[in-house]
């Protein structure tokens, strides 16, 4: 073919200019460290990335949402475990008084030790965590959510629960609100709580009874009345008798699929009640146990009832520990699921740099490789050219 | 006799001077663009009949022509067409690319900061550094979308001057090369003989013309040829040029088109029937590439606004106020066609973010009423309603209003649903205790309740519910009947939905009879994130294309498909790069000057020009000796 001598100047410049665009483009690379420098490098490459870029941030969200809840979590777990404590040391007041040894004045002094933890308690219960927010007030987190009154204590606070996001799919409360926590302990043994008359002239005492038969319990308020030092009627709350026997120190009182045993010698016309289980507060709890320390132990009836109250109120301490537990474990199990969430998820963080390092870094071995060989081109392209164009007849005229 | 041989030498001395004269034209024009090689043909001349045979009498200059082939000429100036076309929509493309080419600042990774920061308060609502954080990333998410569609708009303007100054270079061009046509006719018909450099000027200039727009040429008997653009807008016919200007779109003012002058003074539009060259290019540019992302942006935009909007209205902030707008937006815009002739005026609004599409649309008055068409695909889509402010016509996710006085047949309106979206978008929140973190209501079960049965945290499904705060308590009647406030008697099903007063919650488990449950208001939740939460979950919920898209899908495929654009438009031109240079070689290897074959022209036509000096030389020498002979 005929070549003019303007293509052979403009095919050889196109060459260089070509290949040098190319050398300029591996330089960026190199330089950038990356291998798409503009989504027009790689499309689908590209978008890929922004998926991923996408899914890490949204990750390293998940981890600061989790330790958020986490350090929420951590507060209400240690003000759980002060709570437990608390309770075990009035546990210990309260078997203290229960031994019979103590004269008023002792168990003045107990009353006395127990009032102050009642208001460590409230201090508890009214903690706030690292933010100055109250732990247990459940949404209205700047409301104080407990205050002491008459018997027990008033809860400002509401019952909700604010969830976190962890995972894509994932939500974990961070928190109870205080009125699961402190307020609603079923009373007694969790279906029936039992009670003595406040009349009593006898030294009867009843315990906090058992459920034999589930499915045979009617829910309502039953009075085991007396009619003689030995007989007794149970009486439903329309005095309709759905049980009567002979009492025997000791004996079990069985009816409706319930049993409860009553000890010492009750007096014709003493009573005792059986009520079913509603839910009683931690705070009403401590306090009806200082009012049970406060009340005279004069006479047999007077300790008695006193026996009985102590009674109850060791019951619903023990119920009130199990309830902290569940819900300590509760806070646990909430603390574990976020740890492993945890390790997922750096997991997958290390997954995704990985795939968003091979799909965006440069392979810095390939790309020298390819800048030398581009640069071998160059030059060869370049003193080809210079050879090439020097070449003229006209030399040798 | 010798007279005769002298002539001949005489002829042919003349003959190689002429060729050298040609070459050394070649020669020096080596670097002239659009310059064809040329070659001096010769011609024996007639010879002389003698008793013995016929003597020859030398050489006489038929032409001098110029080496061209018009069909490789056309094929240069086709390909040279469309690789500008592509070179000027690649360019445009590329530069769009750059700018969302940032992962870093780019649009979806301040989405994503804008998300994390909504995050942040859910993990932490009462805290108003949090909020404040979160403030600032909506702004700094407006500032990046507005700054994205600013940069869309700069390159809308430089589209618009590049327009105008291309349509001055194809009219300047179109006059020389039609004054070039008159100069060509007249040398060819004076002299009888090609006007070859002329020729070359001209054709030239239609290779130039080529750069900015598809020609096509018919040569005429007299040398001159006629020039047409476009579909066959005829530009220029012998001496006579039309002139190619911008006219303002019939619908936005602001926006030119291409059109041509004919001679009666009328201006045509003719920007639909224009393809090719940088002309075709900027208008590829602008219509398939521009107008979408700018759609697109304004779609992202929009459903920014509308999906934040809506959640933040259904919360209350940390004052217990119902949330109000989070984000302002721009309105469709609607643009009446210059000819319409009625008075009807028109509307439109966003109905359903969820079916908007990044499409614009036409709404024509009928014989019979309105139709609307997409511009894209030129698609009908059914009108639902009257079009009066009560019942205004609804279509994909518009709502459009006609009003003023009646529209005649005829009548068009072009509206463009999100193309202004982005310039208005805005964070209407200033005050950070305005962010509408929690939920207006709250649930409780009674402390008393024995049964089983618990209470969900509740929705908000009609934020503009009047009793939406006041208290109400559902309490059961027995296991299977609740009352609402003390009134009725409602059958209970574990888990299925209880809707009043503008807000929904479940009750599940085995309630007992007696158990109350209590919905209130929820001012002084300060601490309650579910309405955070809440926008969380739409700003990353399935919310476009009737819930096949998320506002982080939509910004991807943008820049993706920006992406793809760029990466084939970049591949067709250095494509159609290669294919005009092979174009350019061929018709280079024709008319192109090669200096060694110059070279060895002048070499040759040197030594018969010598030859032929030799031949007077001897003709003198043989008249000498004829003279010494007779002068004794």
């Amino acid at each position: 073919m005929r070549i003019s001598t303007a293509a052979l100047h403009n095919a050889a410049i196109l060459q260089i200019t070509d290949r040098t665009a190319a050398l300029v483009k591996t330089q960026n690379q190199l330089a950038s460290g990356k291998r798409i420098v503009t989504p027009a490098d790689d499309p689908t490459g590209a978008v890929q990335a922004l998926g991923l870029d996408r899914a890490l941030a949204q990750s390293q969200q998940y981890g600061r949402n989790a330790d958020a809840a986490k350090s929420r979590l951590s507060f209400e777990e240690q003000a759980l475990a002060d709570t437990t404590t608390l309770l075990d040391r009035v546990r210990v007041l309260a078997l203290q008084a229960n031994s019979g040894a103590l004269d008023s004045v002792g168990r003045q002094s107990i009353a006395t030790e127990l009032q102050t933890r009642l208001g460590e308690l409230v201090d508890i219960a009214n903690r706030r965590d690292g933010n100055g927010e109250y732990l247990f007030s459940g949404y209205a987190t700047s409301t104080q959510p407990f205050a002491l009154s008459g018997g027990g204590a008033t809860y400002s606070g509401d019952q909700g629960v604010r969830l976190l996001q962890t995972s894509d799919n994932q939500k974990i409360a961070d928190g109870h609100p205080g009125s699961t926590v402190f307020m609603d302990i079923p009373q007694g043994n969790g279906t029936f709580v039992t009670g003595v008359g406040a009349a009593n002239t006898g030294s009867g005492i009843i315990d906090a009874g058992s459920v034999t038969d589930r499915s045979a319990w009617v829910p309502d308020t039953y009075t085991i009345s007396f009619t003689s030092e030995t007989t007794y009627d149970v009486l439903d709350s329309s005095s309709n008798v759905v049980a009567s026997g002979t009492y025997a120190p000791d004996g079990a009182i069985a009816f409706n699929g319930i049993q409860v045993q009553l000890s010492g010698a009750p007096a014709a016309g003493d009573t005792f009640t059986v009520t079913p289980s509603g839910k009683q507060d931690i705070f009403t709890t401590i306090s009806n146990l200082i009012t049970t320390l406060g009340r005279p132990a004069d006479t047999d009836a007077d300790n008695a009832r006193f026996v009985t109250e102590i009674g109850t109120a060791l019951a619903q301490l023990d119920r009130t520990q199990e309830h902290i537990s569940t819900v300590r474990a509760e806070v646990g199990g909430r603390l574990s699921v976020l740890d492993s969430a945890a390790d997922t998820r750096a997991d997958r963080e290390l997954d995704l740099q990985t795939a968003l390092g091979s799909l965006r870094d440069l392979d810095y071995a390939d790309a020298i490789a390819r800048l030398n060989m581009q640069l071998t081109g160059l030059q060869a392209a370049q003193q080809s050219y210079t050879k090439i164009s020097q070449l003229s007849l006209f030399n040798y005229i | 006799m010798a007279t005769n041989f002298l002539s001949t030498g005489i002829s042919g001395l003349l003959a190689f001077q002429r060729a050298l004269d040609t070459t050394s034209h070649n020669i020096a024009n080596v670097g002239t663009e659009g310059y064809s090689r040329q070659r001096t043909e010769f011609l024996t001349r007639p010879a002389t009949l003698t008793g013995n045979g016929y003597v020859g009498n030398g050489v006489e200059i038929a032409t001098t022509r110029r080496i061209y082939d018009d069909l490789l000429a056309g094929q240069v100036r086709t390909s040279s067409s469309t690789f500008s076309s592509m070179d000027t929509f690649a360019t445009y493309v590329n530069r769009v690319n750059n700018l969302f080419s940032d992962t870093t600042t780019g649009l979806s990774a301040t989405l994503q900061k804008f998300v994390n920061a909504l995050q942040d308060v859910t993990n932490n609502p009462s805290s108003i550094a949090s909020r404040q954080v979160l403030l600032s990333e909506a702004g700094g998410l407006t500032d990046r979308l507005k700054s994205y569609d600013a940069q869309l708009a700069t390159f809308d303007q430089q589209v618009e001057s590049q327009l105008k100054s291309e349509a001055t270079e194809i009219s300047t061009l179109a006059s020389s090369i039609a004054q070039l046509n008159q100069e060509i006719t007249n040398s060819q018909a004076r002299f009888g003989q090609p006007a070859n450099d002329l020729l070359d000027q001209r054709d030239h200039l239609i290779d130039q013309l080529s750069t900015h727009i598809d020609v096509s040429t018919v040569a005429q008997g007299d040398g001159s040829v006629n020039v047409f653009i476009g579909t066959g807008q005829a530009l220029v016919v012998g001496a006579t040029a039309s002139k190619v200007t911008t006219v303002a779109d019939a619908y936005d003012a602001t926006r030119h088109g291409i059109g041509i002058i004919q001679p009666g003074g009328n201006t045509v539009n003719v920007t639909g029937s224009m393809s090719g060259g940088t002309l075709g290019g900027l208008l590829d540019f602008r219509s398939h590439v521009l107008d979408p992302a700018r759609n697109a942006l304004g779609r992202i935009s929009v459903a920014l606004a509308d999906v934040m909007n809506e959640q933040h209205r259904e919360g209350i902030d940390l004052n217990g106020a119902l949330g109000g707008d989070f984000f302002g937006i721009g309105a469709p815009t609607v643009l009446g066609n210059t000819a319409n002739t009625g008075g009807a005026t028109v509307t439109a609004s966003i109905a359903d973010a969820g079916a908007l599409t990044e499409a614009n649309y036409y709404l024509e008055k009928t014989a019979t009423g309105w139709s609307l068409k997409r511009d894209d695909t030129g698609a009908s889509i059914t009108l639902s309603g009257t079009g009066t402010a009560a019942d205004p016509f609804t279509a994909d996710g518009l709502s459009i209003v006609i009003g003023g006085t009646a529209a005649n047949t005829g009548d068009r309106f072009l509206i463009q649903p999100t193309r202004s979206a982005t310039a208005g978008l805005a964070v209407l929140v200033t005050d950070p205790g305005k962010i509408a973190a929690a939920a207006p209501i709250r649930t409780e079960a009674a402390a008393a309740n024995t049964g089983s049965g618990k209470i969900s945290a509740g929705t908000v499904v009609d934020a503009s519910d009047p009793a939406l705060r006041s208290t109400v308590t559902i309490q059961f009647t027995d296991a299977t009947h609740y009352t609402v406030n003390g009134a009725g008697s409602f059958t209970y099903t574990s888990g299925s939905p209880i809707t009043i007063n503008g807000w929904q919650v479940e009750i599940s488990g085995a309630p007992a009879a007696g158990d109350a449950f209590t919905i209130k208001d929820n001012s002084g939740g300060t601490g309650d994130n579910r309405n955070a939460q809440a926008l969380v979950d739409s700003l990353n919920a399935k919310v476009l294309d009737s819930g096949t898209t998320s506002i982080n899908d939509a910004t991807t495929r943008l820049i993706g498909g920006i992406g793809v654009t760029a990466r084939q438009a970049q591949a067709s031109r250095d494509a159609q790069s290669v294919i005009k240079q092979e174009a350019v070689d061929a018709r280079d290897s024709v008319s192109g000057v090669n200096l060694d074959e110059e070279a060895a022209n002048m070499l040759r036509y040197q030594q018969a020009y010598q030859a032929a000096a030799q031949i007077i030389s001897v003709a003198n020498t043989l008249f000498d000796s004829l003279l010494a002979a007779t002068r004794r």
